[in-house]
């Protein structure tokens, strides 16, 4: 693996008596998007804000760009861009007055330049003048991404950046997720949305106070539910899932004229499992390897941990 | 020194923006000299001792100024950062504790002693317009003393209230009220000063220094507990 940018072991936070976030490790390398993802409270924005240096953890520890978020918090906060869970601009000043003082704060060379590089970049130049509270939804998130990204941070923490855009802006913002990833940034991507996070992520994670499942997608998936297919028959007939029992072939499920196959491995059982259907005298009329999503990943780990609350 | 000043500049540039406290800014130092003026006016062809109760008055006037200009800014400034919703990011630049804890406490006191003194400068002037001379209670080093000396300490003490009284709401109007509580040790020469028909002398100076000095230290330690990141983010309200 890449060299970790952002690393946790054993990461754990409590407010009084709640535990927001338990024994938490993970890592997020170079170049590296990764999502943090979990329903409402599961900890993303308390992990986000102790990953800043924002709020310090009960125990455990983390490192970001090799520095120990308790032992060097200002140096941290010096390389780490956040985005917050509300964009959190200052509603009477102008775009440009707000990314100016945040760019004095964090000292940022050559400010003007860089200030308009990014409010052209998001569209925002001409309306640079206006007070923030006239901008739409939309404009000042990137705003706030632009303030963000002023620093040229090498670790990126975003939370929620597509919450209540409309789908082009959305999308506009994935986009320049995408680029910024190409730029060798470690970013750490906290979303309810899914499929964004499947899209633009290169791993998961699955959190709900404590680490519930850390993979790429594929392998969630994987590990999850195998591979399935889908094979479509023209004459289904009861019964015949069970005569499936072949090595490697695993539970037949038989729904609305669709037969549903486990296999382990689809080049090698595959060929067999047409084999013995044929010869079953079941008439195939498609054979597919069955889809599944994040969504479905995500369902099935979370519904399991709530049984076990 | 850089990211005070830019907190400083913001501050600025963000009351400028807020009618109510361009209105506080701008009219309260302007009221209180009207009326100090006027105390003057009223007390010309009074006996000595009249005239010091009226030329008392006077001064707590120019107290409380120090306090209120401050007030009107601070409760602004800290509830609106809660408002907006824009600690975090703040608290997430390498801004150090102290450096915001500076910038917050001198980005009121600094105008508010400024438009003050601007205000008794304007009071001088005025007294010698409508007297011919300045009268002689006014130009003495028990009125310098409190008008430069305890002043200060007056405007950081409200300051401090604020942002204590701040950290516990979120309503810029209930800030405000609360504390407006912390004009009152500019009030205390007022009782001790009318009381007795005598003009304000260096006692009355030393007791309030006495009185000021301690609720300041008392309010300071409060006010920089209560301004660490981790109190901010998790504690405040
Ligand atoms: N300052 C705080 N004081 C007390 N409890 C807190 C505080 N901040 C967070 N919590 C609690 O910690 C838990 C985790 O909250 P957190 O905001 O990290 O969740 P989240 O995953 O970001 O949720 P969401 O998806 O709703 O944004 C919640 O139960 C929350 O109530
Ligand atoms: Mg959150």
């Amino acid at each position: 693996m890449r060299a970790a940018v952002i690393r946790t072991e054993g990461l754990t936070r409590r407010f009084g008596d709640l535990v927001a976030v338990e024994d938490l490790s993970f890592a997020v390398g170079q170049g590296e998007v990764v999502a943090l993802l979990g329903p409402n409270g599961a900890g993303k924005t308390t992990t986000v804000r102790m990953l800043a240096c924002l709020i310090a953890p009960t125990s455990g520890r983390a490192w970001v760009a090799g520095r120990e978020i308790r032992e060097a918090p200002d140096e941290i906060r010096a390389i780490v861009g956040i985005l917050t869970e509300t964009p959190g601009l200052y509603r009477r000043l102008s775009a440009w007055q707000n990314l100016r003082f945040f760019a004095e704060l964090y000292g940022v060379r050559d400010a003007d330049a860089r200030i308009e590089e990014y409010l052209r970049l998001f569209g925002l130049w001409g309306r640079r003048r206006e007070p923030v509270a006239t901008l739409s939804k939309g404009m000042r998130q990137k705003l706030a991404l632009a303030r963000a990204l002023l620093h040229e941070p090498q670790v990126l923490l975003l939370d929620e950046p597509t919450a209540g855009l409309d789908p082009e802006s959305a999308r506009s913002v994935r986009e320049f997720i995408a680029e910024l990833r190409g730029e060798g940034r470690a970013i750490l991507l906290c979303t309810h949305n899914l499929p964004e996070a499947e899209r633009l992520c290169d791993r998961i994670v699955l959190l709900r106070t404590r680490l519930i499942a850390a993979g790429t997608a594929g392998e969630l998936k994987r590990r999850l539910f195998g591979t399935r297919v889908v094979v479509e028959l023209a004459n289904p007939r009861p019964g015949l899932e069970d005569a499936l029992r072949l090595p490697g072939i695993g539970p037949a499920e038989l729904a609305g004229g669709k037969l549903y196959v486990g296999v382990e491995d689809p080049r090698r059982d595959n060929p067999r499992l047409i084999k013995r259907l044929v010869e079953l005298g079941a008439e195939i009329v498609s054979v597919r390897e069955e889809e599944t999503t994040l969504e479905d990943v995500y369902h099935e780990l979370m519904g399991g941990a709530d049984a076990q609350d | 020194m850089r990211r005070i000043r830019a907190v400083l500049r913001r501050e600025w540039a963000e009351a400028m923006r807020i009618k109510m406290v361009l209105f506080s800014v701008c009219f309260f130092p302007l009221f209180m000299t009207g009326f100090a003026a006027y105390l003057v006016w009223q007390g010309r062809a009074l006996p000595p001792q009249g005239q010091a109760v009226l030329l008392n008055t006077a001064l707590i006037y120019f107290l409380v100024l120090p306090v209120v200009i401050p007030l009107s800014i601070a409760a602004y400034s800290i509830v609106g950062e809660k408002e907006q919703g824009t600690l975090e990011p703040l608290l997430a630049t390498p801004i150090r504790d102290w450096e915001l804890f500076l910038g917050k406490s001198m980005a009121p006191v600094i105008p508010g002693l400024i438009l003050s003194w601007a205000a008794f400068g304007l009071f001088l002037l005025a007294s010698r317009l409508i007297l011919g001379e300045i009268p002689r209670g006014v130009l003495s080093l028990p009125w310098f003393l409190s008008i430069f000396a305890l002043a200060p300490f007056l405007a950081l003490f409200a300051v401090f209230v604020t942002m204590i009284v701040s950290s516990r709401t979120s309503d810029t109007r209930a800030a405000y009220q609360f504390s407006s509580l912390a004009v009152l040790p500019a009030l205390i020469p007022l009782i001790v000063y009318s009381a007795r028909l005598t003009a304000v002398n260096l006692a009355f100076v030393g007791i309030e220094a006495g009185i000021l000095l301690p609720l300041n230290a008392l309010a300071l330690y409060i006010a920089v507990r209560l301004f660490r990141r981790e109190e901010i983010l998790t504690r405040w309200r």
